[in-house]
Protein backbone atom coordinates (compact mmCIF):
# COMPACT_ATOMS: atom_id res chain seq x y z
CA UNK A 1 0.00 0.00 0.00
CA UNK A 2 2.90 2.50 0.94
CA UNK A 3 5.14 1.41 -2.06
CA UNK A 4 1.71 2.07 -4.48
CA UNK A 5 0.82 5.52 -3.16
CA UNK A 6 4.10 6.67 -2.78
CA UNK A 7 4.69 5.75 -6.45
CA UNK A 8 1.72 7.58 -7.37
CA UNK A 9 2.58 10.31 -5.90
CA UNK A 10 5.81 10.61 -7.37
CA UNK A 11 4.59 9.69 -11.05
CA UNK A 12 1.95 12.74 -10.53
CA UNK A 13 4.92 14.52 -9.53
CA UNK A 14 7.28 13.80 -12.54
CA UNK A 15 4.68 14.35 -14.88
CA UNK A 16 3.93 17.67 -13.61
CA UNK A 17 7.27 18.75 -13.92
CA UNK A 18 8.22 17.39 -17.25
CA UNK A 19 4.94 18.97 -18.33
CA UNK A 20 5.87 22.62 -16.59
CA UNK A 21 9.68 22.01 -18.88
CA UNK A 22 7.94 21.06 -21.77
CA UNK A 23 5.31 24.27 -21.56
CA UNK A 24 8.47 26.64 -20.58
CA UNK A 25 10.61 25.27 -23.42
CA UNK A 26 7.71 25.59 -26.02
CA UNK A 27 8.20 28.77 -28.81
CA UNK A 28 4.66 30.04 -28.53
CA UNK A 29 4.66 33.53 -26.93
CA UNK A 30 2.07 33.00 -24.30
CA UNK A 31 0.66 29.52 -23.06
CA UNK A 32 -2.37 28.98 -21.50
CA UNK A 33 -3.55 26.69 -18.23
CA UNK A 34 -6.94 25.37 -17.94
CA UNK A 35 -8.76 24.52 -15.09
CA UNK A 36 -9.60 20.38 -14.44
CA UNK A 37 -13.49 20.85 -15.45
CA UNK A 38 -15.60 19.56 -17.79
CA UNK A 39 -16.64 23.09 -19.21
CA UNK A 40 -15.01 23.50 -22.63
CA UNK A 41 -12.01 26.10 -22.28
CA UNK A 42 -12.57 29.27 -23.96
CA UNK A 43 -9.34 29.45 -25.41
CA UNK A 44 -10.28 32.18 -28.04
CA UNK A 45 -10.52 36.46 -27.43
CA UNK A 46 -13.48 37.87 -26.12
CA UNK A 47 -13.95 39.39 -28.99
CA UNK A 48 -13.87 36.32 -31.62
CA UNK A 49 -15.65 37.03 -34.46
CA UNK A 50 -16.87 33.01 -34.50
CA UNK A 51 -17.28 33.37 -30.72
CA UNK A 52 -14.70 30.45 -30.71
CA UNK A 53 -17.70 28.15 -32.18
CA UNK A 54 -20.16 28.58 -29.39
CA UNK A 55 -23.17 26.92 -29.66
CA UNK A 56 -21.16 24.49 -32.36
CA UNK A 57 -19.83 22.25 -29.17
CA UNK B 1 -22.87 8.61 -27.45
CA UNK B 2 -21.09 11.38 -29.10
CA UNK B 3 -18.21 12.61 -27.53
CA UNK B 4 -20.07 16.37 -26.65
CA UNK B 5 -22.96 14.63 -24.91
CA UNK B 6 -20.93 12.69 -22.65
CA UNK B 7 -19.17 16.07 -21.75
CA UNK B 8 -22.04 17.75 -21.29
CA UNK B 9 -23.32 14.41 -18.68
CA UNK B 10 -19.87 14.78 -16.72
CA UNK B 11 -20.65 18.64 -16.74
CA UNK B 12 -23.93 18.00 -14.47
CA UNK B 13 -22.19 15.56 -12.81
CA UNK B 14 -19.42 17.79 -11.59
CA UNK B 15 -21.51 20.13 -10.22
CA UNK B 16 -23.65 17.27 -8.51
CA UNK B 17 -20.78 15.80 -6.67
CA UNK B 18 -19.24 19.48 -5.99
CA UNK B 19 -22.82 19.88 -3.86
CA UNK B 20 -22.15 16.12 -2.35
CA UNK B 21 -18.90 17.00 -1.28
CA UNK B 22 -19.60 20.32 0.38
CA UNK B 23 -23.02 18.78 1.65
CA UNK B 24 -20.73 16.21 3.19
CA UNK B 25 -18.08 18.29 4.64
CA UNK B 26 -20.48 20.53 6.26
CA UNK B 27 -22.41 17.92 7.44
CA UNK B 28 -19.27 16.28 8.88
CA UNK B 29 -18.50 19.95 10.88
CA UNK B 30 -15.30 20.38 9.11
CA UNK B 31 -15.71 23.53 7.61
CA UNK B 32 -13.22 25.43 9.71
CA UNK B 33 -10.39 23.23 8.95
CA UNK B 34 -11.31 23.09 5.22
CA UNK B 35 -13.09 25.87 4.88
CA UNK B 36 -10.58 26.67 1.89
CA UNK B 37 -11.77 23.43 0.08
CA UNK B 38 -15.38 24.37 1.08
CA UNK B 39 -15.07 27.99 -0.56
CA UNK B 40 -13.60 26.22 -3.76
CA UNK B 41 -16.26 24.04 -4.14
CA UNK B 42 -19.12 26.86 -3.38
CA UNK B 43 -17.11 28.62 -6.64
CA UNK B 44 -17.15 25.52 -8.54
CA UNK B 45 -20.40 25.13 -8.50
CA UNK B 46 -21.57 28.21 -8.87
CA UNK B 47 -19.32 29.10 -12.14
CA UNK B 48 -19.95 25.83 -14.03
CA UNK B 49 -24.24 26.23 -13.17
CA UNK B 50 -23.69 29.83 -15.01
CA UNK B 51 -21.17 28.38 -17.08
CA UNK B 52 -23.94 25.67 -18.38
CA UNK B 53 -27.27 27.68 -18.40
CA UNK B 54 -25.09 30.77 -20.79
CA UNK B 55 -23.99 27.62 -22.77
CA UNK B 56 -27.67 26.01 -22.99
CA UNK B 57 -29.30 30.04 -23.87
CA UNK B 58 -26.06 30.90 -26.10
CA UNK B 59 -27.90 31.09 -29.80
CA UNK B 60 -31.15 30.35 -28.33
CA UNK B 61 -32.15 33.80 -25.84
CA UNK B 62 -28.80 34.97 -25.91
CA UNK B 63 -26.87 36.49 -28.85
CA UNK B 64 -23.96 34.18 -29.26
CA UNK B 65 -21.23 36.67 -29.19
CA UNK B 66 -22.65 38.23 -26.00
CA UNK B 67 -23.10 34.45 -24.57
CA UNK B 68 -19.43 33.83 -25.51
CA UNK B 69 -18.75 37.52 -23.37
CA UNK B 70 -19.75 36.00 -20.27
CA UNK B 71 -18.89 32.65 -21.16
CA UNK B 72 -15.21 33.86 -21.06
CA UNK B 73 -14.91 36.14 -18.42
CA UNK B 74 -16.96 33.88 -15.39
CA UNK B 75 -14.49 30.98 -16.36
CA UNK B 76 -11.55 33.31 -16.15
CA UNK B 77 -12.61 34.83 -13.29
CA UNK B 78 -13.88 32.17 -11.69
CA UNK B 79 -9.88 30.29 -12.41
CA UNK B 80 -7.95 33.18 -11.03
CA UNK B 81 -10.38 32.84 -7.36
CA UNK B 82 -9.84 28.75 -7.86
CA UNK B 83 -6.15 29.55 -8.21
CA UNK B 84 -6.02 31.64 -5.04
CA UNK B 85 -8.42 29.17 -3.06
CA UNK B 86 -6.33 26.11 -4.13
CA UNK B 87 -3.30 27.78 -2.36
CA UNK B 88 -5.18 28.67 0.58
CA UNK B 89 -6.22 25.28 0.53
CA UNK B 90 -1.99 23.86 0.30
CA UNK B 91 -1.46 26.68 3.32
CA UNK B 92 -4.50 25.22 5.51
CA UNK B 93 -3.29 21.39 5.13
CA UNK B 94 -0.28 22.13 5.67
CA UNK B 95 -0.85 23.69 8.94
CA UNK B 96 -2.98 21.13 9.65
CA UNK B 97 -0.31 18.38 8.98
CA UNK B 98 2.02 19.94 11.02
CA UNK B 99 -0.36 21.00 13.94
CA UNK B 100 1.90 18.78 16.40
CA UNK B 101 4.85 20.32 15.91
CA UNK B 102 3.85 24.21 16.79
CA UNK B 103 7.72 24.84 16.57
CA UNK B 104 8.10 23.69 12.98
CA UNK B 105 4.18 24.52 11.94
CA UNK B 106 5.42 28.22 12.72
CA UNK B 107 8.56 28.24 11.20
CA UNK B 108 7.40 25.98 7.93
CA UNK B 109 4.05 28.52 7.92
CA UNK B 110 6.61 31.65 7.82
CA UNK B 111 8.34 29.85 5.13
CA UNK B 112 5.32 28.78 2.89
CA UNK B 113 4.02 32.36 2.75
CA UNK B 114 7.70 34.09 1.64
CA UNK B 115 7.85 30.93 -0.95
CA UNK B 116 4.29 31.63 -1.82
CA UNK B 117 4.12 35.80 -2.22
CA UNK B 118 8.02 35.50 -4.25
CA UNK B 119 6.40 32.39 -6.64
CA UNK B 120 2.93 34.57 -7.68
CA UNK B 121 5.08 37.51 -7.70
CA UNK B 122 7.09 36.19 -10.24
CA UNK B 123 4.51 34.59 -11.73
CA UNK B 124 2.85 37.61 -12.13
CA UNK B 125 5.70 39.68 -13.38
CA UNK B 126 6.44 37.03 -16.13
CA UNK B 127 2.97 37.42 -17.93
CA UNK B 128 4.11 40.47 -18.99
CA UNK B 129 5.13 39.74 -22.69
CA UNK B 130 5.70 42.45 -25.09
CA UNK B 131 3.13 41.64 -27.62
CA UNK B 132 0.28 41.04 -24.39
CA UNK B 133 -1.91 42.92 -23.47
CA UNK B 134 -6.08 43.65 -22.05
CA UNK B 135 -7.34 39.90 -21.68
CA UNK B 136 -4.31 38.37 -23.21
CA UNK B 137 -2.63 39.33 -20.58
CA UNK B 138 -5.53 38.37 -18.37
CA UNK B 139 -5.52 35.13 -19.21
CA UNK B 140 -1.88 34.90 -19.44
CA UNK B 141 -1.39 36.09 -16.00
CA UNK B 142 -3.99 33.41 -14.64
CA UNK B 143 -2.12 30.96 -16.36
CA UNK B 144 1.14 31.57 -14.80
CA UNK B 145 -0.89 31.97 -11.71
CA UNK B 146 -2.32 28.78 -11.87
CA UNK B 147 0.82 27.10 -13.03
CA UNK B 148 2.55 27.90 -9.66
CA UNK B 149 -0.09 27.01 -7.26
CA UNK B 150 -0.36 23.37 -9.17
CA UNK B 151 3.74 23.48 -9.11
CA UNK B 152 3.46 24.30 -5.16
CA UNK B 153 0.37 21.68 -4.37
CA UNK B 154 2.71 18.88 -5.78
CA UNK B 155 5.50 19.80 -3.63
CA UNK B 156 2.97 19.86 -0.06
CA UNK B 157 1.45 16.68 -1.92
CA UNK B 158 5.35 14.87 -1.74
CA UNK B 159 5.93 16.46 1.75
CA UNK B 160 2.38 14.98 3.14
CA UNK B 161 3.23 11.46 1.84
CA UNK B 162 6.42 11.16 2.88
CA UNK B 163 5.88 12.71 5.96
CA UNK B 164 2.70 11.34 6.67
CA UNK B 165 4.09 8.72 9.42
CA UNK B 166 6.34 10.73 11.45
CA UNK B 167 3.16 13.32 11.71
CA UNK B 168 1.12 10.91 13.18
CA UNK B 169 -1.20 10.29 10.31
CA UNK B 170 -2.14 7.62 7.79
CA UNK B 171 -3.47 7.35 3.71
CA UNK B 172 -6.65 7.25 5.55
CA UNK B 173 -6.65 10.75 7.08
CA UNK B 174 -8.36 13.93 5.55
CA UNK B 175 -5.08 15.60 4.80
CA UNK B 176 -3.94 13.12 2.86
CA UNK B 177 -6.96 12.47 0.83
CA UNK B 178 -7.14 16.71 0.55
CA UNK B 179 -3.45 16.76 -0.64
CA UNK B 180 -4.23 14.06 -3.26
CA UNK B 181 -7.14 15.23 -4.91
CA UNK B 182 -5.45 18.55 -5.35
CA UNK B 183 -2.49 16.98 -6.34
CA UNK B 184 -3.94 15.18 -9.30
CA UNK B 185 -5.94 18.21 -10.45
CA UNK B 186 -2.54 19.55 -9.94
CA UNK B 187 -0.36 17.91 -12.65
CA UNK B 188 -3.54 17.48 -14.86
CA UNK B 189 -4.03 21.35 -15.18
CA UNK B 190 -0.05 21.03 -15.90
CA UNK B 191 -0.10 18.29 -18.88
CA UNK B 192 -3.22 20.32 -20.02
CA UNK B 193 -1.75 23.40 -20.64
CA UNK B 194 1.34 20.86 -22.40
CA UNK B 195 -1.84 19.42 -24.55
CA UNK B 196 -3.53 23.17 -25.69
CA UNK B 197 -0.29 24.40 -27.04
CA UNK B 198 -0.74 21.91 -29.97
CA UNK B 199 -4.87 21.97 -29.79
CA UNK B 200 -5.85 25.45 -28.51
CA UNK B 201 -9.50 25.01 -30.02
CA UNK B 202 -12.30 25.55 -26.87
CA UNK B 203 -13.60 21.89 -27.45
CA UNK B 204 -11.40 19.49 -27.73
CA UNK B 205 -10.94 15.36 -26.64
CA UNK B 206 -8.93 16.56 -23.88
CA UNK B 207 -12.42 17.73 -22.13
CA UNK B 208 -13.62 14.06 -22.01
CA UNK B 209 -10.05 13.50 -20.02
CA UNK B 210 -11.04 16.82 -18.01
CA UNK B 211 -14.58 15.80 -17.21
CA UNK B 212 -13.35 12.18 -15.72
CA UNK B 213 -10.55 13.68 -14.01
CA UNK B 214 -12.76 16.25 -12.10
CA UNK B 215 -15.46 13.33 -11.21
CA UNK B 216 -12.77 10.76 -9.91
CA UNK B 217 -11.10 14.28 -7.72
CA UNK B 218 -14.54 14.97 -6.69
CA UNK B 219 -15.55 10.95 -5.50
CA UNK B 220 -12.25 11.38 -3.35
CA UNK B 221 -12.84 13.94 -1.50
CA UNK B 222 -16.56 13.24 -0.91
CA UNK B 223 -15.51 9.52 0.63
CA UNK B 224 -12.96 10.76 2.38
CA UNK B 225 -15.61 13.14 4.04
CA UNK B 226 -18.08 10.25 4.65
CA UNK B 227 -15.97 7.88 5.79
CA UNK B 228 -14.82 8.26 9.25
CA UNK B 229 -11.48 9.04 9.73
CA UNK B 230 -8.84 7.26 12.35
CA UNK B 231 -7.37 8.97 14.95
CA UNK B 232 -3.82 10.48 14.89
CA UNK B 233 -1.51 8.54 16.80
CA UNK B 234 0.70 9.65 19.51
CA UNK B 235 4.28 11.04 17.84
CA UNK B 236 6.87 9.36 19.68
CA UNK B 237 10.34 10.69 19.17
CA UNK B 238 13.65 9.95 20.43
CA UNK B 239 15.32 12.57 22.47
CA UNK B 240 17.79 13.04 20.23
CA UNK B 241 15.59 13.40 17.37
CA UNK B 242 16.82 16.46 14.80
CA UNK B 243 13.19 17.45 14.40
CA UNK B 244 12.45 17.47 18.18
CA UNK B 245 16.00 19.85 18.42
CA UNK B 246 14.67 21.49 15.72
CA UNK B 247 11.12 21.98 17.14
CA UNK B 248 12.42 23.40 20.30
CA UNK B 249 14.80 25.99 18.71
CA UNK B 250 11.53 27.29 16.51
CA UNK B 251 9.22 27.53 19.47
CA UNK B 252 12.19 29.80 20.83
CA UNK B 253 12.56 31.71 17.80
CA UNK B 254 10.81 35.21 17.83
CA UNK B 255 9.58 35.17 21.60
CA UNK B 256 9.41 38.54 22.94
CA UNK B 257 12.36 39.10 24.68
CA UNK B 258 13.31 40.33 28.01
CA UNK B 259 14.91 43.31 29.35
CA UNK B 260 17.63 43.92 32.02
CA UNK B 261 18.54 47.49 32.88
CA UNK B 262 22.46 47.25 33.34
CA UNK B 263 23.24 51.44 34.65
CA UNK B 264 22.05 54.15 35.27
CA UNK B 265 19.01 53.11 37.38
CA UNK B 266 18.25 55.83 40.62
CA UNK B 267 17.06 54.74 43.74
CA UNK B 268 13.29 56.60 43.22
CA UNK B 269 12.53 53.88 40.71
CA UNK B 270 12.47 51.37 43.31
CA UNK B 271 9.48 50.54 45.77
CA UNK B 272 10.47 51.02 49.48
CA UNK B 273 9.89 47.02 49.61
CA UNK B 274 12.30 46.45 47.14
CA UNK B 275 15.08 48.35 48.24
CA UNK B 276 14.83 46.61 51.51
CA UNK B 277 15.03 43.44 49.57
CA UNK B 278 18.04 44.39 48.04
CA UNK B 279 19.34 45.86 51.29
CA UNK B 280 18.97 42.56 53.29
CA UNK B 281 20.26 40.22 49.93
CA UNK B 282 23.61 42.31 49.90
CA UNK B 283 24.31 42.42 53.77
CA UNK B 284 24.03 38.04 53.51
CA UNK B 285 26.43 38.68 50.36
CA UNK B 286 28.97 39.93 52.18
CA UNK B 287 30.88 37.61 54.78
CA UNK B 288 32.55 39.38 57.49
CA UNK B 289 36.22 39.11 57.15
CA UNK B 290 37.74 38.10 60.36
CA UNK B 291 39.26 40.11 62.96
CA UNK B 292 43.26 39.84 63.27
CA UNK B 293 43.12 37.89 66.81
CA UNK B 294 40.11 35.91 66.28
CA UNK B 295 42.39 34.52 63.76
CA UNK B 296 45.52 34.02 65.46
CA UNK B 297 43.35 32.27 68.43
CA UNK B 298 41.89 29.86 66.13
CA UNK B 299 45.79 28.92 65.03
CA UNK B 300 47.41 28.34 68.39
CA UNK B 301 43.97 26.42 69.36
CA UNK B 302 44.76 23.81 66.31
CA UNK B 303 48.88 23.79 67.69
Amino acid sequence: MKVIVRSLVIALAVTGAIATTFVNTTPAKATITAKTSAMPVPACPPDDPNACGMGTW
Amino acid sequence: MPSSSFIGVLGYLEIFLCVAALAILIGKKQWRDYWGLGALLVVRAASNSLLMAVEQFSGRGIERHIAYHIYFYVYWIGFAVESILALLIVYGVFKLAMAPLKGLQTLGMLVFKWAAGISVAVALGSAFSPGLKGTGLLVNAISQLQRTQSILTLCLLLFVTFAIRPMGLSYSSRIFGVSLGLGIMSTNDLVQSAWLVFNPTMASTYDVVNGVVICVILVTWTAYFALPEPKRRIIVLPTTSPFLRWNQISQALGDSPGFVAVGGVPPELFAPAELEVMRRASVKMVTPFPSQSETRATFSRAV
